[in-house]
């Protein structure tokens, strides 16, 4: 829509105001509706996919939720029984459910800080070097992209492994005892390795955005600025944070998203049975749901996770609506 | 006269009603001497991949016999152990079932108390009278028996024979004799990847094993609900002995289980350690491509080194897996013939032959006098099993058990906190 427009605007030395646009143009800036039916029709197929892929399971998932199914019900094919919001008060007045929570968020908190920043200084690098270092840079970080999270969840296992990793070897040969160190029993230690793969996994796609964006930052600005006598750190802060402002949201958003729903790498680290200090609030409605055979109560877990998701994406879309304001 | 027409009435009306019994709908006991024509119906039996990599030629010839007898093929499936559960909780739940499944022995109380599997004759299946215990009570519900056993294994102490003659042991006979051995490997051999005892911190069936050999207990039922033992002093002390090994005598991570530590004791840098009879082979012999069991074996480093013994002291869990005819299996007479031929007394011999331990106590000085078994048939008299809840098997994938051992082992709690908190978990899952 008017995305499009926005991010071919800056760049062009047009002349002030938008170009005469076409007639229907003009019409459709007054009233959003006035292009006909066709926007919606043309979206009608995609919705009727998201419908029936998400729609109903999520509407199963909430109805299970308010029932007590359990493996019986499961293998004979009984209706389970309604027990109400006795679940969410199950969950809610659990302990562990809030620390697992609590964990959840903190290690979200912490690794898309380091992503974003890691990802913007990625970026402002790639700038800054010649064009066929920054080819090979995209070259190496699509690799990385594309590299399926199971496989590096196992190679990073294999690298941490107490008997036979990579790490530990070679920590030991520089001088450090680290033979047979356990990366896994401290689970500071633990989520400093998990944190790592998330954060080295996510690196690439932030980069490669705000790439992007930085190049609609114009570079007359930046040359005036430091004529002016800016430092580097005073054009980073005034002038280009300024113009990736929205495109940090919306990344920064999405990281959130993602690394909220953690699941693949606590689980293939700890090899399908994480413990309790390295549960996130996916694994653990799994493992409630799958384990225990406690399938009520874990589409109860899931239900909460999605509200909480919910409350974040506010912001994303809100930025979305904005981006389509702007000229 | 009038008393011998009413009895050969009686006769005649159970033998009917014995008939009508056995021909069975999908709702009625599956009979697995009856003659069925199998012609063009495929039989899908689901095994776990210790057959396909063990004994494969116990499942063949068992198919064999049965495509003889009945003209039915058979499809084996071969499972991994690895979160299966979750894969038969959905296939049960499902249209799609196999009619033959095997199980743990430790996890069929859940499926047999849900409902998963038919009922089945327990007098038609070979040997049943002496089954061993701790495989044929899992698959008794009421009464009414659901399952078949298939093998059993015992765990047994295996050894570095080249390591305890350069040190001058002998294969311990008594456990303070297993410690002393350890102490005086450890003394012998310094290197900084030597374990004069291999014990890994989340080795579950180890852990409750020195549980049940200091005369603790699990968990036991007091009238209507389980309440759990590990807390009382006798399964503390056992813990505490298991501890002692693991962080005196043990080298390595603290947290990992025990699926790794025949490579770890292939690479000759270990005394002791506990496992499997079975892995007596998998330490001498181990797959070229790891990810292909069907590629050939190479020799390790410790080929010819090894011996096992019976572990003194500590008496074995008595692992193992039975057999099942689900209740939603399209052809559950053919499943119950299938399940007959490949648990009968042939069958059993060629298993034993590859080093399994069979099913009943009768078969077990057969089993002893295959070489290197020995030590697990003496193992697997004297075995004990989990306790019989329904719910045991929620323990198990809750990770109780496990997350108790390794906070002792790397000393995150005292085994007196440990235990307690384990207890709590347990009595919540089992009664919930």
């Amino acid at each position: 829509m008017s995305a499009v427009d926005s991010r071919s605007a800056p760049a062009r030395p047009t002349p002030p105001g938008p170009p005469a646009p076409p007639a229907h143009k003009r019409r459709k800036r007054r009233s959003s509706t006035s292009g006909g039916g066709t926007p919606y029709w043309l979206a009608v197929p995609a919705l009727v996919m998201l419908i029936g892929l998400l729609g109903y399971p999520m509407i199963r998932m909430v109805v299970l939720s308010f029932q007590n199914m359990r493996l019986r019900e499961l293998f004979q094919g009984l209706t389970p029984p309604w027990v109400g919001l006795d679940n969410y008060t199950k969950v809610l007045t659990d302990d562990v459910f809030w620390s697992v929570v609590l964990r959840t968020v903190v290690f979200t908190a912490v690794s898309v800080v380091l992503t974003v920043v890691l990802g913007l200084a990625v970026a402002l690098l790639m700038r800054r070097v010649a064009p066929g270092v920054r080819i090979a840079m995209i070259i190496a970080m699509m690799f990385v992209w594309a590299m399926p999270q199971l496989v590096a969840a196992q190679i990073f296992r294999w690298l941490v492994d107490a008997n036979f990793g990579v790490i530990n070897y070679m920590l030991t040969q520089l001088g450090f005892d680290f033979e047979n160190h356990s990366w896994f029993a401290d689970p500071k230690q633990g989520w400093v390795v998990i944190t790592a793969l998330v954060v080295w996994a996510g690196i690439p796609f932030i980069a490669i955005t705000l790439n992007a964006g930085l190049t609609q930052v114009p570079k007359e600005l930046i040359e005036a600025a430091t004529v002016d006598g800016a430092s580097p750190w005073q054009a980073l802060r005034n002038i280009t944070l300024p113009i990736l402002k929205q495109l940090i949201v919306i990344v920064t958003t999405l990281s959130v998203i993602w690394n909220f729903g953690l699941f693949t790498q606590p689980w293939v680290i700890r090899d399908g049975k994480p413990e309790a200090e390295y549960q996130t609030l996916a694994t653990y409605a799994y493992s409630v749901a799958f384990k225990n055979n406690n399938y009520s109560l874990g589409s109860a877990i899931s239900v909460i996770t999605v509200l909480l998701l919910l409350f974040v994406m506010v912001f994303y879309i809100r930025q979305m609506f904005k981006i389509g304001d702007v000229d | 006269m009038k008393r011998k027409i009413a009895l050969a009435a009686a006769l005649a009306t159970t033998l009917l009603a014995a008939a009508c019994g056995s021909d069975s709908g999908s709702s009625g006991t599956p009979n697995a001497n009856a003659s069925v024509d199998g012609k063009g119906k495929t039989l899908k039996v689901w095994l776990m991949v210790d057959a396909q990599s063990g004994w494969k030629n116990v499942v063949d010839q068992a198919n064999q016999r049965f495509t003889q007898a009945t003209g039915a093929q058979v499809q084996v499936d071969y499972q991994q152990w690895g979160d299966h559960l979750a894969k038969v909780d959905a296939t049960l739940a499902g249209s799609d079932v196999p009619d033959v499944m095997e199980l743990g022995n430790t996890e069929m109380p859940k499926y047999v108390f849900n409902g998963a599997f038919h009922e089945l004759d327990k007098s038609q299946y070979d040997n049943s009278a002496n089954w061993l215990t701790g495989l044929s009570a899992p698959c008794e519900l009421e009464g009414k028996t659901y399952c078949v056993p298939y093998y059993a294994g015992a765990r047994v102490l295996i050894y570095n024979t080249d390591l305890f003659s350069k040190a001058g042991l002998k294969p311990p006979t008594t456990y303070d004799e297993v410690v002393a051995a350890a102490k005086t490997l450890k003394e012998k051999n310094t290197g900084s990847k030597f374990s004069a005892f291999y014990a890994p911190g989340k080795y579950v069936y180890a852990g409750l094993a020195w549980v049940k050999g200091s005369g603790g207990e699990i968990a036991k039922k007091d009238g209507d609900k389980w309440v759990g033992q590990l807390n009382q002093q006798a399964s503390q002390d056992g813990l505490t002995k298991w501890a002692d090994l693991v962080k005196n005598y043990s080298v390595g991570d603290k947290t990992k289980d025990e699926q790794d530590q025949d490579p770890i004791f292939a690479q000759g840098q270990t005394g002791m350690m506990y496992g499997s009879s079975w892995e007596l082979g998998a330490v001498q012999e181990q797959p070229k491509d790891p990810n292909n069991p069907e590629s050939p074996k190479v020799k390790t480093k410790v080929n010819g080194k090894v011996a096992a013994t019976a572990m003194p002291g500590i008496p074995s869990f008595l692992g193992g897996s039975n057999l099942g005819v689900t209740a939603k299996a399209a052809n559950p007479e053919l499943a119950a013939q299938w399940i007959k031929i490949f648990t009968d007394t042939q069958s059993q011999e060629a298993l034993i032959a590859k080093g399994a331990l069979p099913n009943a106590t009768n078969l077990l000085d057969k089993a002893a006098a295959v070489e290197g078994n020995k030590a697990s048939a003496e193992a697997a008299k004297n075995s004990w099993f989990v306790p019989m809840a329904p719910k045991w098997a929620e323990v198990e994938s809750a990770n109780v058990i496990q997350e108790m051992l390794t906070s002792i082992a790397t000393g995150k709690a005292t085994v007196a906190d440990a235990t307690k908190k384990a207890d709590d978990q347990i009595n919540t899952i089992l009664n919930s």
